[in-house]
């Protein structure tokens, strides 16, 4: 396998690819769940939250391979839409008010017509009159692959800066 | 604190008025709103509950070999639980005997040694101080006996989960479940292979109270057909709504209620063995339990009940992808830890007996992820409510106005819930499960520890 190559900031792929997320990031934002499954995401998606723990510096980061938050493939992303169009997904309804803010994105090409995409992921998120957000901030790792001339995100992974998530549900999508 | 005047004039706080309200409302079904979010009510469960019941603190198959550890909580103190050089297992309170310091300074780990931070205080995994820099110097010829890590005062460990105490005068592990040993029993012991954990426990917090938790997974069934109506849109969840009341509401022992889903009759096609894959469900046999047991396993769709005070276990039939993957068999352990008078760090673990295949393991897991876990499907909706209630406890205006929370279901004349008859089972049994007496049996309970004087206990059976 040959080792990525970082796409330079200044080249039509990488605005490409910002905008991709910055289209992603709206839809997401403004509710558009179904449209940005159908639209933007690969069929043979992994959407995997890994958990986390606090461990000593000689094991790393604390990420478990094996254990998750969200471990989603599209047909249990496409429940979770299907879910929140059914009138009774009282965790989402009334929806919370959520802004995605992606910053700091690096893309690399891989094998195979992938890109690896790696960016910081704010998320601020309030519900009914609450004034202060949940707020959920992590490094999010895509690769997104081309398929039939469009873009499709076919790999996530969130690694998010906590171990004990402070928010009562994970009814957004990161 | 509060000071209000009883009806005899003796002067008397907040909590002894609320507790007095509670003993008094139960046999109607009455319970004031603001045991959910009294900050008095909440100081006096830290000590009269949590110190004082056997709580959950981990699972055997977590720390496999010596010197395995993980850090736990009872009530809101850490401790460390872990596999000693021996092979036995020690909860140690992670407090330095020195200053004090915390000196487990990770979730879980390997160690032979935990060293405090601060003078380099050491211990081994039993405790036993070993002793810091300059010893000699420092301390001479002190004590390294009289100066080990506090421990609880009792432990056992039971189908594999490992429960403590801080109090010694708490009755054994056994007499305390009483009659609930009997279906922990049937959950962990279907098979001779026993259960392990999947993973680490997920954490996350809900603003809401302990007791929101505790007595929804005592018996809170009717709340499907509401709240998690979204599950039936999905195809998340086999049964529908009304077919899924029929099924029994036991009070197993003071405190600990549980609820199955079973069908009315034998020969009903719904799931059976909790919708376990069916080479799974052959391995289910009576080494470790009766004919009895096993019996009603086969009959049961849902399995929920909850050991008091805040250990709740969920056995039903899920799946993460309807369209793709029938549901199957999921167990979830969790504990609800007391944070706050409106806030419960949830911890969440996943469960596959071990003779199940990789493959099973991970649907297992998928599925339960997807549906009881902080992104599942149906465990999203429940927080939402148990935060509502939780606002409402800590209301004025609904200690102004004397509200009280109607647990009536199920009492003489409401619903057509009936005592069972010819249960083989300990308890006391109701069927079908339109009744909330599952929940007054653990409140019954509540109010007779809040209310006992130390190093006395109310009777653990009926």
């Amino acid at each position: 396998m040959t080792p990525p190559s970082e796409v330079p900031v200044a080249s039509d792929l990488y605005a490409r690819i910002v905008a991709w997320v910055n289209r992603e990031a709206e839809l997401l934002d403004a509710g558009k769940e179904r449209e940005w499954l159908e639209t933007m995401v690969s069929k043979e998606i992994v959407y995997q939250v890994p958990l986390r723990q606090t461990v000593e510096r000689a094991h790393g980061t604390g990420f478990s391979d094996t254990t998750f938050h969200l471990n989603e493939s599209y047909g249990s992303l496409m429940t979770r839409v299907v879910r929140n169009e059914s009138g009774f997904a009282w965790a989402e309804d009334p929806p919370s008010r959520v802004r995605h803010f992606v910053t700091n994105i690096r893309v690399s090409e891989l094998e195979g017509n992938r890109l690896a995409i790696k960016s910081n992921l704010l998320i601020f998120r309030t519900r009914r009159d609450q004034t202060q957000p949940q707020l959920l901030s992590g490094e999010r790792q895509d690769v997104l692959r081309n398929e039939d001339g469009e873009f499709r995100l076919v790999g996530r992974t969130i690694l998010l800066d906590l171990t004990v998530i402070e928010t009562h549900n994970l009814a957004i999508i990161f | 604190m509060t000071g209000a005047n009883s009806s005899n004039g003796k002067s008397h706080s907040v909590s002894e008025r609320l507790l007095d309200e509670l003993r008094e409302g139960l046999p109607d079904g009455l319970i004031p709103a603001a045991l959910f979010g009294n900050e008095e009510i909440f100081n006096l469960e830290l000590r009269k509950i949590f110190a004082r019941c056997w709580v959950f603190l981990a699972h055997e198959s977590e720390i496999p070999n010596s010197g395995d550890y993980v850090r736990r909580k009872i009530g809101q103190d850490n401790f460390i639980v872990v596999r000693d050089e021996d092979g036995g297992v020690q909860a140690l309170f992670d407090a330095c005997r020195h200053r004090g310091v915390q000196i487990c300074r990770a979730d879980s780990g390997n160690t032979d040694i935990f060293r405090c931070p601060y003078h380099g205080w050491a211990y081994d995994t039993k405790g036993n101080l070993l002793g810091g820099p300059l010893w000699k110097n420092a301390f001479g010829t002190m004590s390294k006996e009289q100066n080990g890590l506090l421990k609880v005062a009792q432990l056992t460990s039971f189908h594999g989960l490992i429960f403590a105490t801080l109090d010694p005068t708490a009755p054994s592990f056994e007499e305390y479940l009483g009659g609930m040993k009997w279906y922990l029993d049937l959950v962990f012991g279907l098979n001779r292979h026993g259960v392990e954990i999947i993973g680490a426990p997920q954490r996350f917090v809900v603003d809401a109270n302990w007791k929101s938790g505790a007595e929804n997974f005592s018996g809170d069934d009717y709340h499907l057909g509401t709240l998690h109506r979204s599950a039936w849109a999905i195809g998340a969840f086999p049964v529908p709504f009304a077919d899924n009341m029929m099924g029994y509401h036991i009070q197993a022992s003071p405190g600990h209620s549980l609820s199955f889903s079973m069908a009315p009759s034998e020969d009903d096609p719904g799931p059976k063995f909790f919708a376990y894959p069916q080479d799974v469900a052959r391995s289910f046999d009576t080494s470790r339990i009766s004919d009895e047991q096993l019996r009603i396993a086969s009959r049961s769709r849902v399995f929920v009940g909850n050991v008091f005070p805040n250990f709740s276990i969920l056995l039903a039939p899920m799946t993460d992808d309807g369209a793709h993957f029938p549901p199957t068999g999921v167990l979830t352990i969790r504990t609800w830890q007391p944070m706050g008078a409106g806030r419960i760090e949830a911890w969440n673990w996943f469960c596959a007996y071990r003779n199940m295949t990789p493959d099973q393991k991970d649907r297992v897991y998928r599925s339960g992820l997807a549906s009881f876990s902080m992104g599942g499907v149906f465990e999203m909706d429940d927080t939402e409510p148990w935060m509502l209630a939780s606002r409402t406890g800590r209301s004025v205006a609904a200690e102004v106005l004397d509200l009280k929370l109607n647990y009536q279901m199920g009492l003489p004349g409401v619903g057509i819930a009936k005592r069972a008859e010819n249960w083989p089972g300990p308890g006391i049994v109701y069927w079908p499960r339109y009744e909330e007496g599952v929940q007054r049996n653990m409140f019954r309970f509540y109010c007779d520890m809040m209310r006992a004087e130390p190093g006395t206990w109310p009777k653990a059976s009926f």
